[in-house]
């Protein structure tokens, strides 16, 4: 009997594991949900901008701002790291933290001096593991990042990079490329490449092309040119926080696509372990009632 | 309400004899999301340079916004928001603004802009840069300033 009562125990276990992991998904599935509506209303602004950018383009005008100069060779480089504050996440911080470790370990035999800022404690205490110290950690960003928050980084990175104490910043992040597809980048944020803030793919599938038949004439407040320089920098601040969201969405996905197969391995085990159980409990029948069939032979 | 008193309110209300003719469609987006889509009678913009007022059927218009009030009317009600830079768009009777922030006036923290106000007066800027962050600082504590002690 003690076989099948040690099965039993494990068999509880597991489902108790599997209460927890079902829960987890179930929590991971609703803000994913949130995360995907917030980078979806997040879009709007990103498309608006762009629609700016084309309009203010079409009067052709030499677009300079220092930064979009970018500079040779590069001395100093700057990695953000995006990681998540929680694990349990499948590969999704390893991921990141692999895509971010090859570009810092590539810079420093390039001859450039990285310096690394990690989010989230995963990040954190990975590189405390491979005895890297970053220059910044944050572990303010959760499923919800603000963009106030973020703006503060950006700013922090344009002085950065206006004062020449980083020649290039990079984000390592998880793309959010569709709800079955995410991918772990490094993409160069600084300089800035170019206005067109159609570089990364939309949340939801591709957004109508911005093409009107007959332009306006508009009245530029003060001129198209400056108004095109003080773009730079949003859009920079857009990039980043579009980073971010991505981050927060993928993490969420990963998340619950990882309880999911726990959840899966669970109910799997669970049965496997019913079926063993049943036959020690058969085994253990067949055995007392030979028992009884015997004595009860011997006494006659 | 001090809309009443508000000087430059007079100019405004032209319109409201006849309101319902035409309107602006007023929409203000942040980064996070959009905040206003509604219809209004008018509205008047932060420019870098100054407030400009927006009636339906204005020319085509691209700006760069300051720090400052945005108020858009409907009827004899007035909806203040407080920009936080940014770009204006203004075409077919539609406005768009795109701001980092929009905070409603009524939220403004007075106490909060006013000690940005003291702190950055006391700074000395050193260089071009830090003296470009001094300056809009300060328009920006100004500008929060003088929206909240705007609503009397």
């Amino acid at each position: 009997m003690a076989k099948a009562r040690a099965i039993i125990k494990r068999r509880k276990a597991i489902e108790n594991i599997r209460k927890i992991t079902r829960t987890m998904e179930l929590i991971a599935t609703n803000r994913f949900k949130k995360a995907l509506n917030r980078a979806t209303e997040a879009a709007a602004y990103t498309r608006k901008i762009a629609e700016l950018v084309a309009e203010l383009g079409r009067t052709d005008q030499e677009v300079s701002h220092p930064l979009l100069i970018a500079r040779e060779p590069v001395a100093r480089s700057l990695i953000l790291v995006l990681t998540s504050n929680r694990g349990l996440a499948g590969g999704y911080n390893s991921n990141v933290l692999r895509a971010a470790t090859g570009r810092y370990l590539d810079d420093q035999t390039g001859g450039i001096e990285p310096k690394l800022e990690v989010a989230g404690k995963r990040g954190i205490g990975y590189y405390r593991f491979r005895k890297i110290t970053p220059q910044e950690t944050y572990t303010q960003f959760e499923d919800k990042p603000q963009y106030s928050e973020v703006e503060v980084l950006a700013d922090r990175y344009i002085r950065m990079y206006l004062t020449g104490a980083i020649d290039r910043l990079d984000v390592a992040y998880t793309e959010f490329i569709s709800s079955s597809r995410q991918a772990a980048v490094v993409r160069t944020l600084l300089p800035v490449s170019g206005l067109d803030l159609g570089s990364q793919p939309a949340a939801k599938g591709a957004e109508p092309a911005l093409e009107k038949a007959e332009p306006l004439a508009y009245e530029f407040l003060p001129d198209a040119r400056s108004i095109l320089e003080e773009i730079v920098p949003v859009s920079l601040k857009v990039r980043l926080f579009k980073c971010f969201l991505d981050a927060a969405v993928s993490e969420q996905i990963a998340r619950m696509v990882a309880m999911g197969g726990a959840t899966k391995n669970a109910d799997d085990l669970a049965k496997s372990l019913s079926r063993q159980y049943n036959r020690a409990r058969q085994n253990q029948i067949t055995r007392d009632l030979a028992d009884i069939v015997g004595a009860a032979a011997a006494l006659e | 309400m001090a809309k009443s008193i508000d000087p430059d309110f007079a100019g405004e209300s032209k319109g409201s004899s006849k309101p319902g003719d035409k309107r602006i469609h007023l929409v203000v987006v942040t980064p996070e999301r959009t905040v206003l889509d509604t219809l209004v009678d008018f509205v008047a913009i932060p420019l870098f340079d100054g407030e400009a007022g927006i009636l339906p059927g204005r020319a085509p218009l691209i700006g760069r916004l300051g720090f400052g009030e945005l108020r858009g009317r409907v009827g004899d009600t007035v909806d203040r928001y407080f920009v936080d830079g940014g770009f204006a768009q203004i075409r077919d009777d539609s406005a768009t603004i795109l701001t980092a922030r929009a905070i409603p006036a009524k939220d403004v923290d007075v106490a909060a802009a006013e000690e940005d106000l003291r702190a950055l007066e006391s700074t000395k800027a050193t260089t071009e840069l830090a003296s470009a962050d001094r300056d809009r600082g300060l328009a920006r504590a100004r500008g929060l300033i003088r929206i909240a002690r705007n609503k009397g």
